[in-house]
């Protein structure tokens, strides 16, 4: 030891750069990580479990996607294929209105299943979208699939409490925290260079699953249909949001780590977290948004609709509002008998009873959207403390298959519906000058098909606005803690 | 410098304190030894001058800084050697004394921080090994290492040799003669009434919490230090 050459004792403390600290603890951090096979190979193994998820969800996408344009082309082809009939009865005829699929519903796929793929489009009437494949696929499609979104939703969390929960409480009962305090590291710089390990492992999980969905989209995305910059849009804030639920969970288990006696309390806790977020939280939120905003049964609201219905007068001739309208177009027109006027009185009748009826569905199917956004709101609201809460509705309205999506699909579907209605009483009104009247293929032909665009990323943003408060709510709630318990770090 | 100013530790539910008013000043260049039997106090006060706990009352002072009210910028001009080193097993001995010495601010090449390895008595291969088959001894010497690389002002120690063998203690004490003529502060605690005399300029004894005797190490040979040291036990005893 005796020619050992040292350096002079510093005669002040040694100028630290903290960010020199920070990478110094993430570098140790990552090199620990990935020294531990057992977490290398769990991480392989989700990585492994996410690509899957999204390689099915592709496959199985692909596969609806091919049977609703199957099912779209043939119900064209019924309704172009009608023979010579009055036009009316074309409209009764219906055709249907099939929701292109979303292509990020590979990655999420939301309420689909559970809410329908097409409305029935028919005179006089609004009709809820239905064939629902969860109904279809018996119980175990209602138990879920394996998605992606509930891989990193549900999975991904408990990876991070794993990958976190003894990164201080470890130390401590290691006895490596009383050393590395001794040298004069910041507890925040720790913290910060264990949070910015923890951070890039979980980037390192999620950057497969979302380059692996790009890629998909790439080859999915049907360009004629949709822009591939607002999907690619739509996948950078499903990636940005998943990456802020999870590092709210890596500050959690770093917070929790720091105040916890030991590494097993530590766990405990933090898997008690995971269980009311994952899976108490949802359900309790549900059921009290439903309790809290009440929404109709499918009977009463029918009935409801039925009811405001019976004010109108449909083909009910004794109806006075019937008579009310004939005698007002009769002196509209300054003649005192139907036969006179130089319209179709039927086709005048039909287009005023559909406007009534617009009217209504309009005034119910807006309250129950608008109880459903209650609801949503109720749901959200708590994301803050539970950032599924929050996550969920974000990632759903950005993969386009959430409940809004739904309703401007739904209403997309009822103003072709009414666009139809409209075409066939106004060829009624012009052409139909006694009841034998009969309209040709070349107007069903003339009556375009169903196109339905979705709205782009930002109708998603928009109305995501309290859930994404929530999430970073639950971010900053989650950094603030870790900080907190950071201050409160002691080796002992 | 270090310093102790009426230092007091109760810990909760305990009758009496850990640590009794402690004043303590150890200057730059010098090296004071604090002996005790167990429970007398002085890994207490080891662990109050690196605010691992709070005191009660009092300060520690480390080159005038209080370690209550800064700790960081205290531990920042102390160098610590625990009883027993624990370093990162999944990390070779040098990648240890690399991390602590990045992470202290310090600055020290690979070249460097191997020699201070060899220094402490670890051979290269040994360095480049997991710790994990590490034994006692060998982590103790990457603690010196730690602790040279840093080139703190102060250093405190906890039982530093136990571990050690004999040879490996003769140089550690070597080494400690060594830092304090550079100017160095060093706390020492120790069960070691040898290792006290052989590297101590100043010894006092810690009974209950409070300083019961102090001894300029000229002053006593070691027949008188374990003498003075039986003495007090077998009066603390009576």
């Amino acid at each position: 030891m005796s020619d050992l050459v040292l350096a002079p004792l510093s005669a002040t403390a040694p100028t630290k750069s903290r960010w020199r600290v920070v990478r110094a603890v993430a570098a140790k951090e990552w090199l620990e990580l990935f020294r531990d096979r057992r977490l290398v190979w769990l991480c392989a193994f989700v990585v492994a479990l996410m690509l899957a998820a999204l390689a099915f969800g592709y496959v199985e996408n692909a596969r609806v996607l091919r049977e609703r344009d199957a099912a779209a082309q043939a119900d064209r082809e019924l309704w172009t294929g009608q023979s010579a009939k009055n036009p009316h009865a074309a409209a009764h005829f219906g055709q249907y209105a099939f929701k292109p699929l979303s292509p990020l519903a590979l990655a999420d796929p939301g309420v689909d299943a559970y809410v329908g793929s097409a409305v029935w489009l028919e005179a006089h009437k609004q009709n809820e979208i239905q064939f629902k494949q969860a109904r279809d696929g018996g119980v175990g499609a209602r138990l879920g699939s394996l998605s992606l979104a509930f891989i990193l939703q549900t999975i991904a969390p408990l990876i991070v409490i794993l990958m976190g929960f003894a990164s201080f409480s470890g130390e401590r009962e290691s006895g490596t925290l009383k050393q590395l305090l001794s040298v004069g590291a910041r507890p925040r710089d720790i913290l910060a260079g264990k949070a910015m390990a923890l951070i890039g492992a979980i980037f390192a999980l999620l950057a497969p699953a979302f380059v692996g969905a790009a890629l998909a989209l790439v080859f999915f995305v049907d360009r004629e249909r949709l822009s591939l910059a607002d999907q690619f849009i739509r996948l950078g804030a499903l990636g940005a949001a998943h990456a802020a639920y999870l590092a709210g969970f890596a500050f959690l288990a770093l917070g929790v780590s720091a105040l916890a006696r030991n590494s097993r309390a530590a766990l405990v806790t933090l898997l008690a977290f995971w269980l009311v977020n994952s899976f108490l939280a949802p359900r309790l939120a549900t059921d009290a948004a439903r309790a809290l905003t009440p929404t109709p049964s499918w009977q009463a609201f029918r009935a409801g609709i039925a009811q405001d219905k019976a004010k109108t007068f449909g083909h009910d001739e004794s109806h006075p509002a019937f008579i009310a309208f004939r005698d007002e177009t009769l002196k509209k027109y300054g003649v005192s008998r139907i036969e006179d006027l130089p319209v179709s009185f039927r086709g005048l009748a039909l287009r005023k009873d559909d406007e009534a009826g617009y009217a209504i569905f309009d005034r119910h199917f807006g309250a129950l959207q608008s109880a459903f956004d209650r609801q949503d709101a109720l749901r959200a609201a708590p994301g803050f403390l539970f950032p599924l809460l929050a996550l969920r509705p974000i990632s759903m309205a950005f993969s386009g298959v959430d409940s809004r999506s739904q309703f401007d699909f739904a209403t997309a579907a009822e103003a072709h519906r009414r666009d139809i209605q409209n075409q066939v009483s106004d060829n009624l009104i012009h052409f139909a000058h006694d009841n034998s009247y009969v309209a040709g293929p070349e107007l069903w032909r003339k009556i375009a098909s169903f196109a339905y665009r979705a709205p782009g990323a930002g109708f998603a943003l928009g109305y995501s606005a309290l859930a994404i408060v929530g999430l970073l709510g639950w971010l900053a709630l989650a950094c603030a803690f870790a900080l907190f318990a950071a201050r409160r770090l002691r080796p002992v | 410098m270090l310093e102790a100013r009426n230092l007091t530790k109760h810990y909760d539910g305990a009758d009496a304190p850990a640590l009794d008013r402690l004043n303590l000043t150890v200057p730059a260049g010098e090296v004071f030894c604090l002996l005790g039997p167990n429970g007398a106090g002085k890994t207490t006060t080891v662990n109050l001058f690196l605010n691992f706990i709070e005191p009660t009352a009092g300060e520690a002072l480390v080159c005038g800084i209080d370690a209550a009210v800064d700790p960081s910028a205290a531990r920042a001009l102390l160098a610590y050697i625990p009883e027993q080193v624990m370093l990162y097993g999944a990390l070779t001995g040098l990648e240890n004394l690399q991390y602590f010495t990045e992470i202290s601010g310090a600055e020290a090449p690979r070249e460097t921080l191997l020699s201070l390895l060899a220094a402490a008595g670890l051979p290269e291969d040994a360095a480049q090994r997991s710790v994990r088959g590490y034994s006692k001894g060998m982590r103790q010497k990457v603690g010196v290492a730690i602790a040279l690389a840093r080139r703190a002002r102060a250093l405190v120690l906890d039982e530093p040799t136990s571990g050690l063998d004999p040879l490996a203690a003769n140089e550690f004490a070597a080494l400690i003669e060594r830092l304090r003529k550079e100017g160095m502060a060093v706390l020492m605690v120790t069960h070691d009434l040898f290792l006290a005399k052989q590297c101590g300029t100043r010894i006092g004894i810690m009974a209950q919490g409070r300083l019961a005797s102090v001894f300029g190490a000229d002053d006593v040979d070691h027949l008188g230090l374990e003498r003075a040291y039986l003495d007090l036990f077998a009066k603390a005893a009576a």
